[in-house]
């Protein structure tokens, strides 16, 4: 696949979206235009990108990162973030990614799992880092991009180490294996998880990008994901560069009347954004957008969790276009079931798979099922943006995989002109937002507050987020709710874990329902909390 | 202590920072934790401080701290 894009046997991605771009021509062309909250914008030519990514990989070459060494980058939406993980890559070692509204908890789980060498952040998001640093032996070196001297040692000013560094680096032969970007992801027990991918990840990225998102050199593509997570690298950084694809990249939060502003004027051709995003503009007033021209708009596309159908209704009927839902994991890398132009839209469908892969729906006792019953969504094994494995936790990895097959944790069943439709998750895990959360972190966090003795947590329906996060929790006898306590226990788990892990709603009870082994009986919250049959709970702790 | 440097408490302690110091003229964007999800977090904690309750369509209007400041101040001020 894309053998164009190989040249050399060069598979490294970070020299594939830049100096390779350079190679071919489109040194000159640009490649991001940044515009920041305050809507200034600065252009970034392809020769200007390869520069400040080979400064950063002399910066860490020159503290002595090595291939291998993880490094992190825990910044908002900025053009740093994006220099620093093209750096990173660029030398072989791992990229990894933070939501930059990670709590220290959150932080100490991943920074401390994976071992991190460096971390590149900011000043105000340095204080949570340095209230856990102690906790964190192997993390050398920490980069802050806004202060303008080196603090200590090893807390370092970003303009300084680049003011240093030279311009110029040999990205060495990588082969197609080598590690390259981690992101962390939650399953629905233990700990967060580190998935960590290849370079040849980025066949299948750039394959996507061109025969799915419709991506080529005269597009102007605007992916509105968090760097934080996989959309944001693999669609907001490598894909599209991959192709030499001008990016525009906002530096600002939602706001309906500024977003369809940037779709205008800068001429946006295609779209990616998110459900949650979609279905807020849904909700704004018409005259927002009545008054923008989104003429050269061609495409629009979504990703993060299922797209209801009334989402594209309200699109075919205001921009006159479909909304292509796409369907990815973390581990899967890039787009795996999809829409596209050219594939008739059923609404509320996932799509077909994307060209290059094969799916199935496999029953619990491993057969494959294609007569629209629910089941397993599996990915035959070997995919070229398929994760290498879950860092320190290979066993976990292993059990992804049966007979060829990956468990992808959704189930879905294929209806008779093979589109794929979203049933459900086979475990406990919240989709919030496009934000896979585990109810074991949440469960956990709130087992530190003093005044719980027993949490337990489900995702419900929401119109906004898909799914929002509910609590149920016994207080210790000696404490009573209050509206104190409730501040208190959304305000925790905010700063802690993060804002997207705050329980939406808070319900106190007599008692988590367990089964007889202890283990959390989160269905039958769920059920009480829809009104529904809870099931079987002869397996209930008495 | 005034209704201004109230309002800046409840920020620090929202955003579980204590240096942080609010302006009228700033807004979301200024304040790296501050998302949509934690705005809820920050009007659940602004009402409770103040003991005041807003309508979604007063919240909506806000566009920096100096206006939802001026509303926290209605509110008080027809208590």
């Amino acid at each position: 696949m894309n053998s164009i894009l190989i040249k050399n046997n060069q598979y490294n991605i970070g020299y594939i979206c830049t100096s390779q771009q350079c190679d071919e021509g489109r040194g000159d062309k640009i490649a991001m235009r940044w515009i920041n909250s305050s809507l200034e914008k600065t252009d970034y030519t392809f020769n200007d990108i390869d520069k400040e990514s080979n400064k950063f990989a002399n910066v860490l070459k020159n503290l002595s990162f090595n291939k291998g060494d993880i490094f992190f980058t825990f910044l908002p939406k900025s053009t740093e973030q994006i220099f620093a993980f093209l750096g990173t890559l660029k030398i072989q070692a791992v990229a990894g990614t933070l939501f930059s509204n990670f709590g220290e908890e959150s932080l100490l789980d991943r920074l401390g799992d994976s071992g991190a060498k460096g971390i590149i952040t900011k000043k105000s998001l340095y204080k949570k880092v340095s209230r856990i640093q102690e906790k964190l032996p192997a993390l050398e070196t920490i980069i802050i991009t806004d202060i303008d001297e080196h603090l200590s040692e090893n807390v370092l000013s970003y303009s300084l180490l680049m003011k240093e560094a030279s311009a110029k680096f040999n990205v060495e032969l990588t082969q197609p294996d080598i590690p390259s970007v981690l992101h962390y992801t939650s399953g629905s027990t233990g700990k967060p998880k580190g998935v960590l991918h290849q370079h040849k990840s980025v066949l299948l990225q750039s394959y996507t990008s061109q025969h799915i998102l419709q991506l080529n050199e005269n597009e102007i593509f605007w992916c509105t994901a968090d760097q934080g997570w996989v959309t944001g690298t693999s669609y907001g950084i490598i894909g599209p560069w991959s192709l030499g694809v001008t990016q525009v990249h906002f530096g600002g939060s939602y706001n309906a009347d500024v977003w369809m502003s940037l779709l205008e004027n800068e001429k946006i051709t295609i779209w990616y954004t998110a459900p949650t995003a979609l279905r807020m503009l849904m909700r704004e007033d018409r005259a927002i957008y009545l008054k923008h021209d989104l003429r050269n708009l061609k495409h629009i596309f979504s990703v993060g969790e299922p797209l209801n159908p009334e989402v594209i209704h309200w699109s075919r009927e205001l921009f006159k276009k479909d909304i292509y839902d796409t369907w990815f994991q973390t581990e899967t890398g890039s787009i795996m079931i999809t829409n596209r132009p050219g594939l008739t839209v059923k609404p509320g469908s996932m799509g077909k798979p994307n060209g290059a892969i094969d799916a199935a729906i496999i029953s619990d006792e491993g057969n494959i099922i294609n007569d629209k019953k629910t089941g397993n969504l599996c990915l035959k094994a070997g995919w070229d943006s398929m994760f290498r494995t879950y860092l320190n936790n290979e066993d976990v990895y292993n059990k992804k995989f049966k007979n060829g097959y990956y468990y992808s944790g959704d189930l879905a069943y294929r209806d008779e002109e093979g589109y794929y439709w979203f049933v459900g998750r086979n475990d406990d895990v919240i989709n919030t937002a496009g934000h896979l959360i585990s109810p074991f972190e949440i469960e956990s966090a709130l087992l530190e507050i003093p005044e719980i003795a027993e949490s337990g947590v489900i995702g419900a329906p929401d119109d906004i987020l898909f799914e929002k996060v509910v609590a149920y929790v016994r207080l210790k006898d000696q404490f009573s709710w209050s509206d104190d306590l409730e501040m208190d226990i959304r305000l925790r788990l905010a700063n802690k874990l993060s804002s997207i892990a705050t329980p939406q709603e808070i319900k106190v009870i007599k008692e988590v329902p367990k089964n007889k082994s202890g283990k959390i009986m989160r269905r039958v919250l769920k059920a009480w909390y829809m009104g529904t049959d809870p099931g079987d709970i002869s397996t209930l702790e008495e | 202590m005034d209704t201004f440097e109230e309002l800046n408490a409840v920020f620090c302690k929202v955003f579980d920072d204590k240096d942080i110091k609010i302006t009228p003229e700033m807004t979301a964007d200024n304040i790296d934790e501050w998302d949509s999800l934690s705005h809820v977090n920050l009007v659940v904690a602004i009402e409770k401080h103040f003991g005041v309750k807003f309508k979604s369509s007063e919240i909506i209007r806000w566009k920096n701290v100096g206006q939802m400041l001026t509303s926290i101040n209605e509110k008080l001020a027809a208590k």
